[in-house]
């Protein structure tokens, strides 16, 4: 069996030029995706920079299984949101495109062009074409507009693509990016670094899929789980992920009024019996994804006008009861508003929530906001709020700015209601309803992404760029995770690995990204924490339970956490394991800025 | 659990008796309403159910497996059509053995006789792939109106058409097999209007506008019109 062999694409946007680079080596060390992505952050982008530098990297990364099992592709670069290191998770068809393009290493980009460009990709043709006449339109006319130039002057309609909106034009920090109209990088603020390379959109198209080493071993997994794939996740499929939300409502794992309530009235409504009654048109699923568990929705009538997108469970629920919307009737028309404006949904819904209670509080006055009456649930005046944000007018020029920054920059006592983990905004997910969420929310080195993200397994999971969705159902149908991920990788790659190189890779990847991070300034004992509100306040939940975080007891499973994670009990790497895994050449850096570390 | 230690079978394709060619329950696909249907004998097509196409894109692969042993949707005789339209919609695309009438791909093939044409015996269309031109001729593929010939010029350099995976006389549909949503169906044709020969982007544009009746390019009114009229 002949070994895989792994190609970066390397586009450099200030000199025009491309570059492939050989990353087998880099690849069997860190498989790619989010690992491969830290450790290109660490060598190529220089400590402390601004992220909207032009040396930051864009790094858009697959795994070796994409391709032939989900189509995630994971966006890598420093973030602007957080100045840790920043990534994102993008589903749909992009990811499998880019493999078949033959850069199964992934695309590359550096620099920053002088003007707006768009990238179109066809196997080896790679072209930097202007895109003067697209900058500044909306995420889904863009796309459109790309779709109708490839299949007229190229003849093919499959062109993926993935764009910014203005918000990542003004470089708003919390812009994402968009593939699909529903697939998003969201988190972190990638868009923003894509907007500051000038880059509106990528085009891409492959037709040469990877030689994999043993296609009749791969074909045969593929097809048993395939078969045996299809009752689970029947829920999700139905109803999409809002699937959770009445449990989570119910148990006060989700926020309420920017965190001040543990149970309102209106929780009722966010039932997605109503959502799948009332608005759901079909399912759609990634390229070679069994789940099917994208449910898109649309809604007709006036006044809101026509309108689709999608929701799940973060951005319906940061549109929700965190800013005291009812039900999914307005969010319908929400979700799709903010992405065609390029932002992220649960971040800005988080921003939203956090100017509301302050002008509830008096601390933003209405002046400040150009006469915007932001009172809890008023759609009008959301809307309004989120397109001075996309375009950086009045007051949205400083929320733009995150909640990291803008609460420091407006100030007046109003830092104490940014619900903020790092910078990233905690909006779906209420940390007193579970401990064990709160402390997974609170240790992720690239600040709170969805619950559990932080874990080495997910890392690993993102690494070969699978899906959490299929997560699950692959432990259904195939057992543990080291099992699958060792057999497919060896059918894939031709590589001979066992578990305990897997256990290997799965340390190596999770150190590597808390590393760069540490690197950047993050301090484990530090920043590991919640807003104070967690911890002081008590909310009840639907059933009258009294709901707080314990500092002692949340110390403890922190503690307790690292410990599971392979980490000192101060949530430092431990020396030997660096050593061990061939992560010698960060032990420098670290000691400079943690000390000794044995 | 799957035993994922078993050992494979060679490299290059054979059958896939242990996976492919088993009852639903074996596969896994258990309870009421997944028992298989009867495969059809004599004439039969692939009748895609376009309004259930998820676009997992599972048949191309499934396909290029069977025929060709890689993993290659370019060289799949089922094509997946993925639209924006402007909610992301898939659409499969499959040859429907149309009745002796209307192949146009056989009356518009240049040689004589034909190297694309219909095997009565087998029941389903042939390519002479040593004499069939390319590329370069396209013939068959302008004439039919879905656009189904395909070519694959860097390696496989002729008209790719579905055979209903016939081997040795058995046929076998594995994109049927593996479609995950059930968008795939092998019958017998009742009536002629069962062949459908609809070129994709007319399905996609009849999926859009019977489920929701919006301007092709307009999916969400600008904010000003909503706010300030």
């Amino acid at each position: 069996m002949a070994e895989l062999n792994f190609k970066m694409l390397e586009v450099d946007l200030t000199r025009h030029k491309t570059n492939v680079i050989d990353v087998t080596e880099d690849v069997r060390q860190y498989l790619g995706g989010r690992g491969l992505g830290a450790k290109l952050l660490w060598d190529r982008v220089p400590p402390g920079i601004n992220p909207l530098d032009p040396q930051n990297i864009l790094y858009f990364s697959v795994g070796p299984l994409t391709g032939f099992l989900g189509s995630v592709v994971n966006v890598s670069a420093k973030s602007p949101l957080t100045l840790l290191r920043g990534q994102s998770n993008m589903n749909g068809h992009f990811g499998a495109e880019m493999v078949y393009t033959g850069y199964n290493g992934g695309l590359l980009i550096t620099g920053k062009s002088n003007k707006p460009v768009y990238l179109l990709i066809r196997d080896n043709d790679i072209e930097i074409k202007d895109a003067s006449h697209l900058w500044g339109k909306l995420n889904l006319e863009t796309q459109f507009s790309l779709k109708q130039e490839s299949k007229k002057h190229l003849g093919d309609q499959n062109f993926r693509v993935a764009s910014i909106g203005p918000a990542g034009e003004n470089l708003v920090s919390n812009a994402d990016i968009c593939h699909d109209f529903y697939h998003h990088a969201a988190r972190l603020g990638m868009g923003a670094v894509m907007g500051s390379k000038n880059l509106k959109a990528i085009a891409i198209r492959g037709t040469r899929p990877p030689t994999y080493a043993d296609p009749q071993k791969i074909f045969q997994l593929l097809t048993t789980f395939f078969g045996k794939a299809y009752p689970h996740k029947a829920k999700d499929r139905r109803w999409g992920h809002t699937v959770s939300m009445p449990r989570r409502y119910y148990e006060g794992m989700e926020g309420i009024k920017n965190k001040q309530m543990g149970w309102d009235a209106i929780c009722d409504l966010s039932n997605p019996v109503l959502l799948e009654q009332g608005y759901k048109v079909w399912n759609d699923s990634c390229t070679l994804c069994p789940v099917s568990c994208k449910v898109p929705y649309m809604r007709r009538e006036p006044p809101l006008g026509p309108c689709a997108g999608e929701l799940r469970h973060d951005n319906a629920g940061g549109w929700n009861a965190n800013v005291m919307i009812p039900g999914y009737e307005t969010q319908v028309y929400l979700t799709p508003f903010v992405d065609n404006l390029g932002l992220d949904n649960e971040d800005v819904s988080g921003v939203v929530a956090w100017v509301m209670e302050c002008y509830d509080k008096g601390l933003i006055t209405r002046d400040d906001l150009d006469g915007i009456d932001l009172t809890w649930g008023n759609l009008e005046a959301i809307c309004k709020l989120i397109t001075k944000i996309a375009y950086r007018e009045g007051i949205g020029d400083v929320l733009a700015e995150g909640l990291k920054f803008a609460p420091q920059k407006i100030g007046r006592g109003t830092e104490k209601y940014a619900m903020t983990s790092k910078g990233v905004a905690i909006t779906s997910y209420e940390p007193r309803g579970s401990i064990s969420e709160a402390v997974e929310l609170a240790v992720n080195p690239c600040g709170e992404l969805h619950g559990g993200r932080g874990h080495p397994q997910r890392v690993m999971l993102d690494s070969l760029t699978i899906c959490t969705f299929l997560r699950e159902p692959l432990r259904e149908v195939f057992g543990d995770v080291a099992e699958w991920g060792v057999a497919m990788l060896n059918a894939a790659c031709g590589w001979h690995l066992s578990k305990k190189d897997w256990a290997d890779l799965t340390h190596r990847v999770a150190l590597m990204e808390r590393c760069y991070s540490i690197r950047e300034g993050y301090l484990p004992q530090r920043d590991d924490t919640l807003p104070n509100r967690f911890f002081e306040e008590v909310i009840h939940n639907k059933y009258g339970k009294p709901l707080v975080l314990d500092q002692a007891k949340f110390q403890e499973q922190r503690a307790f956490h690292y410990s599971i994670y392979g980490l000192k009990q101060d949530g430092t790497p431990q020396r030997e394991d660096l050593v061990r895994l061939g992560l010698d050449f960060v032990i420098p850096d670290l000691e400079r800025l943690l000390g000794n570390l044995d | 659990m799957e035993d994922l230690t078993k050992p494979t079978a060679g490299s290059k394709p054979q059958d896939y008796s242990p996976t492919m060619n088993s009852p639903s329950a074996e596969r896994g696909k258990t309870g009421w309403g997944v028992e298989d249907i009867p495969f059809p004998d004599g004439v039969a097509y692939i009748q895609a159910r376009w309004d259930l196409c998820i676009g997992c894109g599972a048949c191309e692969i499934a396909c290029s497996m069977f025929h060709y042993g890689v993993i290659n949707r370019e060289l799949s005789r089922i094509r997946i059509y993925r639209y924006q339209t402007p909610l992301p919609k898939s659409v499969q695309n499959v040859c429907v053995q149309c009745s002796s009438e209307e192949r146009e791909c056989e009356k518009a093939c240049p040689l004589t006789p034909p190297a694309i044409y219909y095997d009565a015996e087998l029941s389903h269309m042939r390519v002479d792939i040593d004499r069939c031109l390319g590329a370069e001729c396209s013939q068959c593929k302008e004439a039919c109106s879905a656009d189904i010939p395909s070519f694959y010029p860097p390696s496989h350099n002729y008209s790719i058409v579905c055979d209903l995976c016939e081997k040795k006389g058995k046929r076998r549909p594995q994109c049927v097999e593996i479609c995950p949503s059930y968008a795939l169906e092998f019958l017998k044709p009742r009536f002629p209007q069962h062949l459908e020969r609809i070129h994709p982007d007319e399905k996609a544009e009849w999926l859009s506008k019977r489920l929701y009746p919006l301007a092709k390019d307009t999916i969400q009114k600008p904010l000003k019109d909503i706010w300030e009229s």
